[in-house]
């Protein structure tokens, strides 16, 4: 009767045995993952449950400088949705028939993006009322879309000032990952170009946040804590919104003259108004230009195809800074100013302009724009007539001294260099000299040596100096408020919230080229006579404001001639400095110097009547 | 002459047994309390649950008082009631499925109970009976056919169903009692084999099946079995579909850590993270929840019912008694071990319940009856054989 019993003994021994193994498995990985592990599954259990949603920061306005609206901003509704919806292809079909998005772009805009894998993607700003309203009451229907409030930008005066102000869109990966933004996330809006990126940090804001407990699925149970968004503070610039429209007018008017005087590849150009006194810019054209609205949706693909178009001229490009041309005789004020300062001419200098200079020798003989010649002739009858024999004479003077004398002049002047002005994308312009030029030519030892007709060619403002129409505009603005080169700026001042100014830009000195009061009042004198009898006598005719100005006409190989005109007025006590360039427009006189009679019209409050004039110097 | 009280309980109750189990009882529905508080009908829940309990007492009072020995003399009429009903869900009038998984029996449309679980009582009292005709050694080929026939009918049913879980669960319990009941090594590892060898073919004519009849899901084996299988073996297949219970379980375990969030606390359970939390999750629950701490508990409280049960088998008058507390024993760790186990990701997901855990009526019934059995083969201990 225990006979079984005992032949059972270590059966039993093997079913407890089992029993044990299961139990202490079991208890062994609970060990792991409660104990050990305990802290991440926590946190995983804490993802699960809390969701955060932002607020977006109303972004601050842009003013100008009378505080009259140059950007502001619309509520709007915006659609987003989680990357996850690009796997239900009728769900995306369904979206895009609603929203009247391409499923194709939707698809696009879901799959982009490594960073923040679970943010919901922007599919589109502005959506009708009508089709948020749809979503919102069918969202059974589509589950990992939202509709959210956001606000688009607006802009009062359409392409106005388009390059200062620049323009918004939402955040590129580039952007996300650059860290530069570290507050921004998926979808959000930022500025892309011009001021919008320059005063990103203060235009922005500060996000709010609401975090909800949500279960399972996704529904929210309770509020755990909310955030209220700042609000981004409103900017006030330097820009005139009067003399900004009038400077883009005078532009387009000036391409128009162009054309009309046979100069029909003229379509760009640029327009400097600065205070000559702040560094302010009171305005900045650039030609051709482009209507920020259309970035407002997310461009589409087309759009950018053709701002991005060489034969579009590259509308987004802010030419006043971001294009360097020859300054051709504009120059040669600063060329003047050079000599006079170093010593190496006097105001009574004299040389004779037979039309051809061969002063390095025949084999090497220039001629002047006017072949005929201009005689015996000063300083101040060189500026006027714009006279390239008399500075060829310079040139040579300054090729003969030692060292670089005019390159180290100019750079006192600011050319060469960033100015610094608080706009993306100011190129540095180019101030040639021996160690450039041995650089530039590394590959080709024949073209290393610095030669004498390269200072000849710099002393008329050609050969490979470059500058931009800001540098320009400052430079005029130097030789007018008593030789200071000042950092020109756009921001007047970032506003607190009652609208007073919190944050005003202040005057910087850049450089001090020391120059001497004497010879500054030569140079004036020289200038207005430029205006008043000289090449640019025909667009001032009759102009009752005193205007220290010079014409120029640049040579760029393979193009017509470029257009330009640099001054600075009133001549007696220098307010602005102006500068209008033309590409392939022409001559200095004929087309840029009425524009810029246009803007300083504007500036003193003086009627102008359109002007047709023709100059046919350089 | 009668024997004093003290005498007679010592004689028919096992402290072990009882103890356990009506630790277990209060510890199943604490849980189910605490995993249903914020369902909807948490209050008929708990009611249906506490009705289970009442009805499950009553079952094992029924069944310790009975001599276990009765339901040898039964077999025959017994192994037709199994067949009956583990078939019963099929029968036209009789079954219901709920969700594609749970098979309930119910008449005139009012559900009576899941005949899954009393049919795993049922195969332990008839295999007992079968296996016990051997008196402990099972080693010609003839008696491993006959045993193994005897075994694979119920098993062939409940398969054809398709109850993957409760087959396991045969399973398990076969495996456990042919241990206990004398089978040599060399036919378990032959058994084995020959499972092994069935399961690919299964797996191999569902597959031809399924791309002759083009039914994607599945004609032996439904694709969502399939399913549970792959995300077993890759968890980080399919994180929102099949993958997605056993990721929330293991967060809510884990989450736990030591000492767990508290009774009725836990953001998993309360915000409907953990699927199905009251009835296959609700280790889940008791995780979260309880923490290592409770776990530990819980799987102590196991082991003493195990332990107390190996006592039973190892005490029982005669063969068939300790190869039905075998069963039992088998049953239990199956379960524990295949429930657990899912929600921590160490076996794959099935519908397999916790014993005395989770909510279910038809399955607290059942554990308890079972209890009631082991009692009753402790209570006759000391009596004759009747074989």
């Amino acid at each position: 009767m225990t006979t079984f019993r005992q032949s059972l003994k270590g059966r039993f021994a093997v079913l407890g045995v089992v029993v044990l193994v299961v139990l202490g498995a079991l208890t062994a990985r609970l060990w792991g993952m409660q104990v050990l592990s305990g802290s991440t599954f926590a946190a995983a259990a804490e993802g699960n449950r809390i969701r955060e949603v932002t607020l977006p920061a109303a972004r601050g306005r842009i003013l100008d400088v009378r505080g009259r609206s140059l950007v502001t901003n619309r509520p709007v509704m915006a659609v987003t949705a989680q990357a996850t919806v690009s796997e239900d292809a009728t769900l995306v079909a369904r979206l895009s028939a609603v929203i009247a998005v391409p499923a194709a772009d939707i698809a696009t805009k879901l799959a982009s993006y490594k960073q923040q894998r679970l943010a919901p993607r922007l599919l589109k700003v502005d959506v009708p009322l009508q089709a948020a309203s749809y979503l919102v009451e069918h969202s059974a229907d589509f589950p990992g879309i939202a509709v959210e409030e956001s606000a688009v930008r607006v802009y009062p005066g359409g392409s106005l000032a388009a390059h200062v102000l620049g323009y918004t869109g939402e955040i590129s990966e580039d952007q996300l990952g650059s860290g530069a933004l570290p507050d921004a996330g998926i979808g959000d809006v930022v500025g892309k170009s011009g001021v919008e990126a320059s005063y990103e940090t203060v235009l922005q804001g500060d996000k709010g946040f609401r975090r909800f407990e949500v279960d399972n699925q996704g529904r929210v149970r309770t509020m755990l804590a909310e955030g209220a968004p700042r609000a981004g503070r409103d900017i006030r610039l330097t820009i005139n919104r009067d003399v900004q429209a009038v400077a883009e007018k005078a532009l387009a008017d000036a391409i128009a003259e162009a054309h009309r005087q046979g100069f029909t590849k003229a379509k760009a150009g640029a327009a400097v108004v600065l205070d000559v006194n702040t560094g302010g810019v009171i305005a900045m054209a650039s030609a051709p230009t482009y209507d920020p609205s259309v970035f407002l949706s997310g461009i589409s693909q087309p759009d950018w195809a053709q701002l991005n178009a060489k034969s579009s001229e590259y509308p987004l490009n802010n030419r006043a800074i971001m294009a360097a041309y020859p300054p051709a005789s504009t120059f040669k004020a600063i060329v003047a100013m050079a000599g006079l300062q170093t010593g190496l001419i006097a105001p009574s200098t004299s040389f004779n302009c037979s039309g051809f200079w061969t002063g390095f020798g025949k084999q090497w003989g220039k001629w002047c724009w006017n072949h005929a010649g201009h005689g015996w002739e000063n300083l101040h009858g060189a500026i006027t007539q714009s006279c390239d024999g008399y500075f060829y004479n310079v040139g040579k003077r300054f090729y003969l001294a030692k060292g670089e004398k005019l390159q180290d002049f100019a750079r006192t002047m600011g050319l060469g260099s960033k100015l610094g002005i608080d706009l993306s994308g100011e190129v540095s312009g180019r101030v040639p000299d021996i160690a450039w030029k041995k650089a530039f030519n590394k590959n080709y030892p024949e073209y290393q040596q610095w030669l004498p007709g390269d200072t000849v060619n710099m002393a008329i403002g050609q050969g490979d100096l470059l500058v931009t129409p800001l540098q320009l505009a400052s430079a005029y603005a130097t030789l007018a408020n008593g030789g200071r080169v000042l950092r020109p700026h756009v921001l007047d001042a970032v506003l607190g919230p009652d609208g007073t100014a919190s944050v005003v830009t202040s005057v910087t000195v850049v450089s001090d080229p020391k120059l001497s009061a004497s010879n500054m009042a030569t140079l004036r004198r020289a200038l207005v006579g430029a205006t008043t009898v000289g090449t640019g006598r025909g667009s001032f005719a009759g102009f009752p404001v005193s205007v220290a100005g010079k014409t120029g006409t640049a040579q760029v190989k393979g193009k017509d001639d470029y257009a330009l005109f640099a001054c600075y007025a009133p001549a007696s006590a220098p307010k602005y400095s102006v500068v209008v360039i033309v590409e392939q427009g022409g001559h200095g006189g004929s087309v840029a110097g009425p524009a810029a009679r246009q803007i300083l019209s504007k500036l003193f409050g003086k009627k102008y009547r359109t002007i047709h004039t023709v100059d046919v110097s350089r | 002459m009668r024997p004093p009280i003290a005498q007679m309980v010592r004689d028919r109750v096992h402290g072990g047994v009882v103890l356990s189990t009506l630790a277990l009882v209060v510890f199943g529905g604490v849980m189910v309390w605490a995993a249903t508080l914020t369902m909807t009908g948490h209050v008929a829940m708990v009611q249906r649950q506490v009705l289970g309990v009442a009805v499950g007492l009553l079952a094992l009072a029924v069944m310790w008082v009975l001599d276990y020995q009765v339901l040898k003399a039964w077999t025959g009429p017994l192994m037709v009631a199994l067949s009956l009903l583990i078939i019963s869900p099929r029968i036209p009038g009789l079954g219901a499925s709920v969700a594609g998984a749970t098979s309930w029996l119910q008449i005139a449309g009012v559900r009576l109970f899941q005949p899954s679980e009393p049919a795993k009582l049922l195969f332990i009292v008839v295999l007992a009976a079968a296996i016990a005709e051997y008196g402990g050694k099972i080693d010609t080929r003839r008696d491993v056919l006959r045993i193994a026939g005897f075994a694979a009918l119920p098993l062939a049913l409940i398969l054809l169903q398709p109850d993957l879980g409760t087959g396991l669960v045969f399973v398990a319990i076969a495996s456990g009692m042919l241990l206990v009941g004398g089978l040599k090594a060399r036919w378990f590892t032959a058994l084995a084999l020959a499972g092994v060898l069935l399961v690919g073919a299964l797996f191999g004519v569902n597959a031809l099946l399924v791309s002759a009849t083009g039914n994607t899901d599945g004609v032996l084996i439904k694709a969502y079995q399939v399913d549970r299988l792959l995300v077993f073996v890759d968890p980080t297949r399919d994180p929102k579909g099949a993958g997605y219970n056993l990721a929330q379980s293991k967060i809510a375990i884990g989450s736990g850590g030591l000492t767990g969030a508290g009774l009725g606390m836990g953001s998993q359970s309360r915000l409907n993270f953990i699927p199905e939390r009251h009835t296959d999750f609700i280790f889940s629950v008791l995780g979260e929840q309880l923490g290592f701490a409770g776990a530990v508990m819980l799987l102590a409280l196991y082991l003493a019912l195990l332990a107390s049960a190996l006592s039973v088998s190892a005490s029982s008058r005669d063969l068939f008694g300790a190869l039905i507390a075998a069963g039992l024993i088998s049953m239990w760790a199956f379960q524990i071990l295949e429930n657990v186990g899912m929600t921590i990701g160490m076996m794959p997901i099935t519908g397999i319940p916790l014993p005395f855990m989770s909510y279910g009526s038809s399955f607290m019934v059942t554990n308890l009856a079972s209890v009631g059995i082991l009692l009753s083969i402790w209570s006759r201990r000391y009596g004759t054989t009747t074989t």
